[in-house]
């Protein structure tokens, strides 16, 4: 309850800072650049999700540990929420700042690409019916998944050059003022606020289900 | 009687390695194919029928000469790529449709039977680039001006075509929606091949920047990186 | 020596419980019924005692001469024969027996392959597509793969299928001899193949 009072209340601070307490970036038509701090931490919390994910199914491959299984399934569709929500914001920024919605730049590549081994991954489970079996096979792919993303790092670049904002917005880069990096880093973190209680609900789930099924043997 | 060392009994065998039993599940493999081609005719229909879809209706003539190395790769690519999709997962669904999968795991070492069944998936993709390759580059006027990198591309793709989705087509030998979940699955991994072959023989077309090759050195670490991946992943994927 | 030991083994599909705390040991020489109704489970049981199919509890472990033998070891270990379990259609009896053989990585040649085909009465056969063969050739077939590597451990999921009764003859036969080599475990509805065995569980109970 507290948790969840605390995270509302953060993220509402967060928004209404984006709009009022800092200020829009130089060198965007408007005020496009607030969507940024929505953005990018959506994005981010999809790759991270992802690497959980891909952790977790190691585990499960190794101690063949069910709760393991229960994180990468969880991870794996938050994470696919997040990057939905990361390329339809994306695309707005797109819209408003360079004209189009899509452009097939290296990062709107990469999150497409992302969008379409979760939405294997989500295929591959449910078309298997057998319950350990397709644990294997997810944790399986997801490694796979994993193995081939080095390569489409070195490969998406060099097909198209890059229209994203990488010097201006880059929060390592001494570009960003305090007030925008303050606010930007709030909403990371709110943001993986959000993804950490929602990824331990879903868990919850997934094991008291879990539990129905292993009764059977008492 | 029965002995165990390393796994493999000592008694009454002469020691056999993943090799000669991968070897004897291709040649098997092979033997069933030459009796039914039941995967050959799948990919080569699918080649073919593709291929004369895309000279009839481009022709050697409708893209300018600029584009040509470009878009003739990713032509030829796509071909290859979704003629690989059509029939690559067949040695699997086969066994398990014919009901020998169980006696297959009875029988051998997993590693073998992935070994083998790359070996076989190898062999079916190179008899398609075989006649595929060529046809196209006739068909559509492919002037290519660096033949020796091209060729290193097309059998490095190839290859890496192979090792990308031989694991993928022993997984959904048993999932409801087998073609469609194959493709699925095995489209994002292939990806970065894909990109990389396309590159690599548009730059083979050209005749400029191929020195050192890095297009054929990525396809052959892309191979390397599927293969030693798949052989961990197999016996987990195979075993029950 | 070889030791079969299965203790508490249950297995549940989708939520549906087949059975549950099935244990034994069997010994050198010992040979076994699994009987029950149409549906108790009894070939699934076979398949797990094989390995094909994941135990949802309990465990089985394998010894020979004392030595325990790892899961991932056992497959030279047992044979089996079974109604799903099926060979090559496209392949000659012959050349499946000689598949099997390098597949395992026993020695093998023509001449100790057509052996095995005649002891199990199919040596005119040898040479024809398995594709063409009857039902109890096929059966016969099938008992001359189990037989290949002279498997301690052999299991047989309704061993007298399709067969006639010079094919039954063949299987008692395999039974027999199957005694000095080690353990046999047969599932059947069939009262004449549970009567081969000394010892019976019932999987209906």
């Amino acid at each position: 309850m507290i948790v969840r009072a605390l995270l509302t209340t953060w993220m509402a601070v967060i928004i209404i800072a984006a709009f009022l307490y800092a200020e829009a970036a130089q060198g965007f038509p408007g005020e496009t650049s607030r969507i940024l701090f929505f953005h990018v931490p959506q994005a981010w919390i999809a790759t991270l999700a992802f690497l959980i994910s891909m952790i977790a199914s190691v585990l499960y491959l190794a101690k063949r540990n069910v709760k393991a299984d229960y994180i990468a399934q969880s991870a794996a569709e938050l994470g696919f929420l997040f990057c939905v929500l990361a390329t339809v914001t994306g695309s707005i920024f797109a819209k408003a700042t360079w004209g189009s919605f899509w452009n097939w730049d290296p990062r709107q590549t990469s999150i497409v690409i992302l969008l379409m081994i979760y939405g294997a991954y989500f295929a591959l489970r449910s078309a298997v019916p057998d319950t350990e079996r397709k644990r294997v096979f997810a944790a399986a792919y997801s490694i796979l998944a994993f193995a081939a993303v080095p390569f489409l790092v070195f490969v998406v670049p060099r097909i198209t050059s890059s229209l994203h904002p990488e010097n201006t917005m880059n929060p390592a880069s001494p570009g960003m003022d305090p007030k925008t990096l303050k606010v930007f880093l709030g909403s990371l973190f709110a943001y993986t606020g959000l993804f950490v209680w929602m990824l331990r609900l879903k868990i919850r789930i997934l094991t008291l289900e879990g539990w129905r099924v292993r009764d059977l043997f008492r | 009687m029965h002995q165990t060392k390393n796994g493999r009994q000592t008694t009454q065998t002469r020691p056999s390695t993943y090799l000669n039993e991968a070897v004897a599940i291709w040649l098997r493999d092979l033997r069933s194919e030459f009796r039914t081609r039941y995967a050959l005719n799948a990919i080569l229909m699918f080649a073919v029928t593709t291929l004369i879809a895309v000279s009839f209706s481009i022709g050697s003539f409708r893209i300018e000469e600029a584009e040509r190395p470009f878009l003739y790769a990713v032509l030829l690519w796509i071909i290859l790529t979704f003629s690989a999709l059509s029939g690559l997962a067949r040695s699997f669904v086969k066994e398990e449709e014919a009901g020998t999968m169980d006696i297959l795991k009875l029988s051998a070492r997993p590693q073998a039977v992935f070994l083998g069944k790359l070996l076989f998936n190898l062999t079916l993709l190179g008899a398609v680039e075989l006649i595929i390759v060529p046809s196209f580059i006739l068909l559509m006027a492919y002037q290519i001006n660096f033949p020796g990198f091209f060729i290193a591309m097309i059998i490095s793709g190839g290859i890496g075509l192979a090792a990308g989705t031989t694991i993928i087509a022993a997984m959904i030998s048993r999932a409801s929606a087998r073609g469609a979940l194959f493709s699925a699955l095995s489209f994002p991994l292939l990806l970065p091949l894909m990109i990389t072959a396309i590159k690599g023989c548009e730059r083979a077309a050209v005749g400029i920047g191929t020195a050192g090759w890095p297009e054929v050195k990525m396809a052959v670490a892309y191979v390397i990186v599927m293969v030693i991946m798949s052989l961990f992943l197999f016996p987990l994927v195979w075993e029950e | 020596m070889f030791t079969l030991n299965v203790s508490g083994i249950g297995k549940h599909y989708g939520g549906a419980l087949l059975f549950k705390d099935v244990s034994f040991q069997l010994n050198q020489g010992d040979v076994f019924a699994i009987v029950g109704w149409n549906g108790s489970g009894k070939s699934t049981l076979l398949r797990i005692i094989a390995g094909l199919v994941r135990p949802s509890a309990g465990q089985i472990e394998m010894f020979c001469n004392g030595e325990t033998i790892p899961k991932d070891s056992r497959r030279q270990f047992i044979g089996m024969v079974a109604p799903a379990l099926s060979l090559y259609d496209e392949l000659t009896g012959l050349e499946n027996m000689e598949f099997f053989c390098r597949v395992r990585g026993v020695a093998c040649n023509r001449n100790s392959c057509l052996e095995i085909i005649d002891g199990v009465g199919l040596a005119e056969h040898a040479t024809k597509i398995c594709g063409d063969y009857s039902s109890g050739m096929k059966q016969r077939l099938k008992l001359a793969q189990a037989l290949l590597h002279k498997p301690p451990l052999l299991l047989l999921d309704e061993p007298g299928c399709n067969l006639d009764s010079k094919g039954i003859k063949v299987v008692e036969g395999i039974i027999s001899k199957q005694r000095q080599l080690g353990v046999t475990v047969i599932a059947s509805n069939e009262k004449r193949e549970a009567d081969y065995a000394d010892k019976a569980i019932n999987l209906s109970e």
